[in-house]
């Protein structure tokens, strides 16, 4: 792809941020309370200005980012979405229930299949309208490509993921992440996708696959073993005594050996999403700049578990402050090695009019 | 005044001196210009002591010390920031008046409109309903194949039970294999019970309590009033708050939850209820409900855990519904022959492959 090949001299590029993280805890009650008395109608708006101010302290070149959505937007998109998506769903799913299995069968499983296409066109659509809402000088970032193509590549490479036991993950996460940060452009400036050949992915990735393996039969045994020799599963049934309910204990226990195995889990896979990360914004240029994200692993486990923590312990309420956090941490490790003549860019065409209706309706935002 | 000026075409800073003139931003700088009516200009943000400024269409955007705008425009930026707050106002309050109609709706309106939507739907809607939902769940709990007699006997049974009843439906009960201790009423009259329930229940009366249990769900067409609710809710719920985590999102989740349950539990009650009464006019002895909601309790568990854990359940607590049933347990014939109850033991007969239920399990149906 062509850069712009005006007159002007390149610029390094430099990311700084003035995010002050304890100022989101204000927003997230606010943004919390507000979505509780208007049954999280309030959402759309409350996103937005999140945004807002998370775009405003973060800069490049001493210039700062500016978030021009609107929550009138969103809340259009979520109209659309449910007009056109999500009720002729419910209703065909709903009414299936009154045919014959078969006919149901037949029904409602293209349906599911259709689902990751519609998940993958919900991911595009919402990253095209945010990025068609994020504005640096006076000029907007587009989103070139096509939200279906994604959808299904979406579904093609899930089955493949399948089929490969899990082998296919990391370069479907790479082709993916080429489909949509390869079309990345700042107004004319196309971001290129060149990835480098020393991210290496697939090592990381094996360290995870095997860590799964063996950690799934060993927890799956030593919950066995536990659950067996403590004596809190009541032996059922030979030949006429019913089982008691679930004691608490039992309970409390396999809930605990759940979270012990998800964090085991974010564990194994760390390296390998820190890798992937390192590998998707190592392999953006613009000009003859190309980004880096300086990503330790531990730093990354620290941040997903302590989010994750955050959120579920909050019902949700600081999720502002969480993408705040995530923002800062992101930006503090972003830089980017050699010049891209970003004075030069022209302004890209306008964005869609509303945006992100199916990606909320299927509980997901980048931010 | 001097200003940093992007006009929204390229991405070039210009520096610029800006003045107001006659209703007009003039700005003027090395091989730039532009002029924007002062109505309508937005502030997009006021940040260390600047103003971001855009014209009110278009994409420029003009960067001045907020004090010299200020003093050059008279428009008064704490009086703009305080306009936006106002249009917020105006905007909550819509919302809230939105959302807590939807609320109410949701919460009360639909709940007290499904017993009645339920009494009004027409039985051959149910009938066939029920016949699909009953073909569906036979595909993964396949029916029992067993004794004839033992068919026999558990349908004169229901039959019995069912006598004093106002019943709506023919009831057809299908003992079927599946891992878990539980029986479901299902729309039009069809009850399933599963193959570890008969092998769990210590005697024919046990079996009978719950048979008349179920069949109290179906005199009252709970089934459907359950449908129909949880239908109107999690459309609703499922439609306005979308899936996301955000901030509330998952509190609204939860409590409708909570509430679905509350309303869940108060029919089980009713059934409970009226499964005594069944069983009463039938002169069968009701101390085997007592006998089972016993051995369902759990009795490791402090009364206090019970309770609290009560709110995440369908159904009341065991240990509670033990003690109701005791003590409105009244003695009567047994509600099988010591030979029907060996021909219903035997209508499922039990693999010696099929694993014993890997671990006990919460009845969650009717």
């Amino acid at each position: 792809m062509q850069d712009q090949t005006e007159t002007s001299e390149g610029e390094t590029l430099a990311f700084s941020e003035t995010l002050d993280v304890r100022s989101f805890l204000g927003l997230s009650l606010k943004n919390g309370l507000l979505n509780l008395i208007t049954l999280t109608l309030y959402r759309f708006w409350g996103r937005t200005e999140v945004r807002r101010r998370v775009w405003s302290h973060v800069k490049l070149n001493g210039e700062a980012f500016e978030y021009t959505g609107k929550g009138r937007e969103l809340f259009i998109g979520f109209l659309i979405a449910l007009f056109t998506v999500g009720l002729p769903f419910l209703v065909i799913v709903g009414g299936a229930q009154f045919l014959g299995p078969m006919y149901a069968l037949l029904i409602i499983l293209p349906l599911y299949l259709g689902l990751p296409v519609l998940v993958g066109a919900a991911i595009f659509l919402a990253f095209r309208y945010m990025a068609s809402r994020t504005v640096w000088r006076g000029v907007r970032f587009h989103l070139r490509g096509s939200p279906w193509d994604y959808g299904l590549a979406n579904l093609g490479y899930g089955l493949l993921v399948g089929l490969t036991l899990g082998w296919f993950q990391p370069a479907a996460s790479m082709r993916l992440a080429e489909k949509m940060w390869g079309g990345l452009s700042f107004g004319s400036l196309n971001l290129r996708w060149v990835p480098r050949a020393s991210d290496g992915i697939y090592g990381p990735f094996a360290i995870g696959w095997i860590g799964f393996v063996i950690g799934y039969f060993v927890f799956i045994g030593a919950y066995m073993g536990l659950i067996m020799t403590s004596g809190l599963l009541p032996t059922p049934a030979e030949g006429g005594e019913a089982p008691a309910q679930p004691t608490f204990v039992f309970m409390l226990v396999t809930y605990a050996a759940f979270f012990v195995f998800a964090l085991y889990m974010l564990l194994v896979f760390a390296p390998y999403q820190a890798a992937l990360l390192r590998a998707i914004i190592g392999s953006l240029k613009i000009g003859d700049a190309r980004f880096e994200l300086k990503l330790k692993t531990l730093d990354l486990l620290g941040l997903t578990v302590s989010n994750i923590i955050l959120v579920v312990v909050s019902l949700g309420f600081l999720s502002p402050f969480v993408q705040a956090r995530t923002a800062r941490f992101m930006i503090r490790r972003l830089s980017a090695v050699g010049t891209a003549p970003l004075a030069d860019a022209r302004q890209a065409r306008k964005g869609p009019g509303s945006g992100e209706g199916l990606a909320d309706a299927f509980g997901f935002s980048p931010i | 005044m001097q200003g940093e000026y992007f006009d929204g075409l390229t991405s070039r800073k210009h520096h610029v001196e800006v003045s107001v003139v006659a209703g007009e931003i003039l700005g003027q700088g090395p091989g730039v210009s532009f002029r924007w009516p002062l109505k309508g200009i937005r502030l997009i943000e006021v940040r260390d002591g600047r103003v971001r400024l855009a014209p009110a269409t278009g994409d420029g955007r003009l960067i001045l010390q907020a004090a010299d705008w200020e003093a050059a425009s008279g428009l008064s930026v704490t009086r703009v920031q305080r306009a936006a707050l106002r249009k917020e106002g105006w905007l909550v309050g819509v919302l809230a008046v939105v959302g807590i109609s939807l609320t109410l709706g949701v919460f009360v309106g639909i709940p007290m409109a499904a017993r009645p939507l339920a009494r009004a739907t027409p039985l051959e809607l149910e009938a066939s309903m029920g016949r699909n939902m009953s073909k569906q769940l036979q595909i993964a709990f396949k029916p029992c194949t067993g004794d004839a007699y033992g068919q026999d006997s558990l349908d004169a049974l229901t039959s019995r039970l069912a006598r004093d009843a106002d019943m709506p439906f023919r009831i057809a009960v299908i003992p079927v294999h599946a891992p878990m201790i539980n029986a479901f009423a299902l729309p039009g009259g069809t009850i399933l019970v599963t193959d570890d329930l008969i092998a769990g229940a210590r005697s024919p009366d046990e079996l009978a309590g719950v048979l008349a249990h179920e069949i109290s769900h179906i005199e009252k067409r709970h089934v459907m009033e359950a449908v129909w609710r949880s239908l109107g809710v999690g459309l609703v719920l499922d439609t306005v708050v979308g899936g996301g985590s955000g901030a509330g999102q998952q509190a609204v989740l939860l409590a409708s939850s909570f509430t679905e349950q509350r309303y869940s539990r108060t029919l089980e009650r009713e059934a409970d209820d009226r499964a005594f009464e069944l069983l009463a006019a039938n002169g069968i002895s009701s101390a085997g409900m007592a006998d089972f909601f016993e051995r369902l309790a759990d009795k490791t568990a402090p009364e206090q855990v019970n309770a609290a854990a009560e709110w995440f359940a369908t159904h009341p607590d065991s240990g509670r519904r033990a003690k109701a049933a005791r003590a409105r347990a009244k003695a009567g014939m047994p509600a099988l022959s010591a030979s029907e109850w060996a021909a219903v033991r035997q209508m499922c007969p039990r693999s010696p492959n099929k694993p014993k239920p890997p671990w006990p399990l919460r009845r969650k149906g009717g």
